[in-house]
């Protein structure tokens, strides 16, 4: 008996299947994967919206397929560009966000940012780029040498060692440094120039407002005293310019101790650099096989290079910005409520020394 | 029903039952249900095992008294026939309840996470009839299941693994950072999250070392308690207190800073396995409630299951509002605190009528 209702229901589902509705799911050659976007600012409630999706139809003559239309709602926008496309538009392999200035000093961004946080298709990984241009022209110019946009800025923005200045900021980090009560968020910035897009620097926020952007060299100094171990070259100019170096650096090191005072804040940092000497040119050119000139060369670096940083900070404190998050080494000592108001306050009176030991563990195969 | 028959359980057996019934969805949002203490939310989990260790010991004393029965048997030995049963019948109610919220938490995630362009009506009809194929098989089967479930999910842990590099141990510092209102706040939201141990007043009868039952029930507890530890440790490191209190499943967001170079999103991973800790905990509940409606009717029948299970997928598909639904679950999640601190009052009564009852 019992046999017979499972054979009967087993039947039944089997000739009734033909009467189920029709798989509603999209099929994937009809799925445009948006890879990267842009947003352009226009004005206080609009915005202009670009995005890009690879083609994969060999046939395609373009190999990227790009839709701009202003809006000032995300989710608005893309069904907009559903109405141009032929394809239902989703952003499950979304790669790259790319702001222009503007958009950024106007203090849009987080909001932005916030809505692919929220959004469960997007990953958080999705990078994050401010551009001194228009995120449009970048998107929609020609690179004749690159297979295609997408993936140029996709790996552009991955760091690689040289570029390690790169703080490659992904949605995660924005929202931790935006939310965040001791850091203030740092973003790459980039440029086009002639058919390439370089690197320029990186933008830093006051809350939610981009400020102003800094050098390369600035952006390594906020990594080195972050404590990130794998640091791009340094490279140096000692004694007024006469002497040039390059040091490749292999292992940092950083201690900081504040003097847990609220009203006199004050901070040690320590840094220990390790690294091999590339490249020279000065008066030690042929000297540097013997230790004690090497000392010298250390200690020379030793005084440069705590100098600059303590110049940086200087500037930081000027800015009232921290986006190395100094203040963290006065929020772990107190007890109560920390908000941003308590690091900007920190920041302003505090009084940093810095000690940097570097030692330069090869100098090469000559002697 | 002999003695010999009815104990089943081994030593492994009763610290996974323990630990797998524990783990369900409450860990996955443990760090925003502490959130009201910021940071310094990381030693919460080890003061709830210290209350778990401590409310365990009535739970295990009171069962040894009685080595051969459950709550539900020594309730109406205690307390008489009629209030006995009144009360079982509300345990039954409870249970059926605390079961739907699961499933229906659970389901509620995969909505918002892996599936949201489905209804979901489909996939509780799998899960619960999976969950009834469970808990016919009887407290063994649950517990080798959760032996399983343990092995399975354990290398998720693995998974935090990029959370711990990007994140900051000095967040965990000042330690103490909060106020007694504050603290019983993340009390009373956050001790959901380790529910689950006291079961153990319902499978006591069938575990075959009943002698070191308490030994073996708090390895299973602190085990679940290291992983919480685990999981608030890294949720502080790498979230800024705002994205603490706002990210609904913030356990999966820190699978999302994964980077495998064969899977991209590995938060669908983690969500699709956690299915298996689901699965355990409901199974442990569901099979609770029906040995209460067994003691109920005074006898086995193997169709109490469905009774059940036809309840929970009512409760679940409910066309009620979802504010509604919300505030039902909830209320069944605090009512189960009544049932970890109603051994102590059964102790008590123990004590003042034992002569009456052993007579």
């Amino acid at each position: 008996m019992k046999k017979n209702i499972i054979l009967f229901i087993l039947l039944s589902t089997i000739l009734l299947i033909g009467c189920s509705d029709k798989e509603l799911k999209v099929p994937l050659e009809d799925v445009g994967m948006v890879s990267t976007m842009a947003f352009d600012y226009i004005d206080e409630d609009t915005m202009k919206m670009t995005v890009a999706i690879p083609q994969f139809s060999p046939e395609a003559k373009e190999n990227t397929q790009t839709f701009s239309v202003s809006t000032d709602m995300v989710s608005k926008g893309i069904v907009e560009i559903e109405m141009h496309s032929d394809k239902k538009i989703v952003l499950n392999q979304l790669r790259v966000v790319l702001f222009n200035e503007e958009f950024a000093q106007h203090g849009e961004m987080e909001k932005i940012v916030r809505h692919f946080y929220r959004e469960s298709s997007v990953g958080n990984k999705v990078l994050i780029a401010i551009v001194n241009d228009t995120g449009e022209q970048i998107l929609k110019a020609d690179y004749p040498d690159k297979p295609n946009i997408n993936m140029y800025i996709n790996d552009l923005l991955q760091p690689s060692i040289n570029t390690a200045f790169n703080p490659n900021t992904n949605i995660h980090d924005f929202i931790y440094t935006q939310t965040s009560t001791v850091h203030d968020s740092i973003v790459p910035l980039l440029e086009k120039k002639d058919g390439t897009i370089k690197m320029e620097g990186i933008a830093i926020f006051k809350g939610h407002e981009m400020l102003q952007s800094l050098t390369a060299d600035e952006a390594l100094i906020i990594q080195a005293l972050q404590g990130r171990k794998n640091l791009a070259p340094l490279s140096l100019e000692l004694d007024g310019g006469k002497e040039k170096l390059m040091l490749d650096l292999i292992t940092n090191k950083v201690n900081m101790k504040s003097n847990e005072n609220m009203e006199s804040p004050k901070l040690v940092i320590n840094i220990k650099f390790e690294g091999t000497l590339v490249e020279y040119s000065g008066e030690k050119e042929d000297s540097l096989h013997k230790l004690e000139e090497i000392t010298k060369l250390e200690e020379e670096i030793n005084e440069r290079t705590s100098k600059q940083i303590e110049e940086f900070l200087d500037k930081l404190k000027e800015l009232e910005v921290d986006p190395v998050g100094l203040a963290e080494e006065f929020r772990r000592y107190y007890h109560g409520d920390w908000d941003k108001k308590k690091t900007n306050d920190i920041i302003s009176k505090l009084e940093v020394d810095v000690q940097v030991e570097t030692s330069i563990i090869s100098t090469g195969n000559l002697k | 029903m002999s003695q010999k028959n009815l104990k089943v359980l081994n030593v492994y057996q009763v610290i996974f039952l323990v630990q797998n019934i524990m783990i369900g969805t409450g860990i996955l949002s443990l760090p925003q249900r502490l959130s009201i203490l910021g940071y310094s939310q990381i030693l919460m989990p080890i003061y709830f095992g210290i209350i778990a260790t401590i409310t365990l010991w009535p739970m295990v004393w009171l069962c040894s008294q009685y080595k051969g029965d459950n709550l539900f048997r020594i309730n109406e030995i205690l307390l008489g026939k009629w209030i006995g049963k009144s009360i079982n019948v509300l345990l039954v109610l409870q249970f059926t309840l605390f079961v739907a919220g699961i499933v229906s938490n659970y389901m509620n995630l995969i909505q918002s996470n892996a599936l949201p362009e489905q209804t979901m009506t489909l996939p509780i009809i799998l899960l619960l009839v999976l969950l009834t194929y469970i808990v016919n098989g009887g407290i063994k089967t649950i517990a080798r299941f959760c032996t399983l479930s343990f092995f399975i999910t354990i290398p998720m842990l693995y998974f935090l693994k990029w959370g711990i590099e990007k994140g900051e141990f000095s967040h965990i510092f000042p330690l103490f950072n909060f106020d007694m209102k504050e603290f019983g706040k993340a009390l009373q939201e956050g001790y959901l999250s380790i529910l689950g141990y006291e079961l153990i007043l319902f499978y006591f009868p069938y575990i075959v070392n009943q002698k070191k039952a308490f030994k073996h029930t708090l390895i299973g507890i602190w085990i679940t308690i290291g992983i919480c530890f685990i999981t608030t440790l890294v949720s502080v490191m790498y979230y800024s207190e705002w994205q603490l209190r706002n990210i609904q499943f913030s356990v999966l967001h820190l699978f999302k800073a994964g980077e495998l170079s064969f899977v991209e999103r590995i938060d669908i991973m983690g969500i699709t396995l956690w299915v298996f800790l689901i699965l355990t905990t409901v199974a442990g509940y569901l099979w609770s409630a029906k040995k209460g409606l067994d003691s109920l009717r005074s006898k086995k029948n193997n169709y109490h299951v469905y009774y059940i299970v036809v309840a929970v997928f009512g409760i679940v598909m409910l066309p009620a509002s979802r504010e509604f639904q919300e505030k039902l679950f909830e209320a069944s999640f605090y009512i189960e605190y009544i049932v970890v601190a109603w051994p102590i009052v059964l102790c008590l009564i123990h004590l003042v009528r034992k002569k009456q009852v052993q007579s």
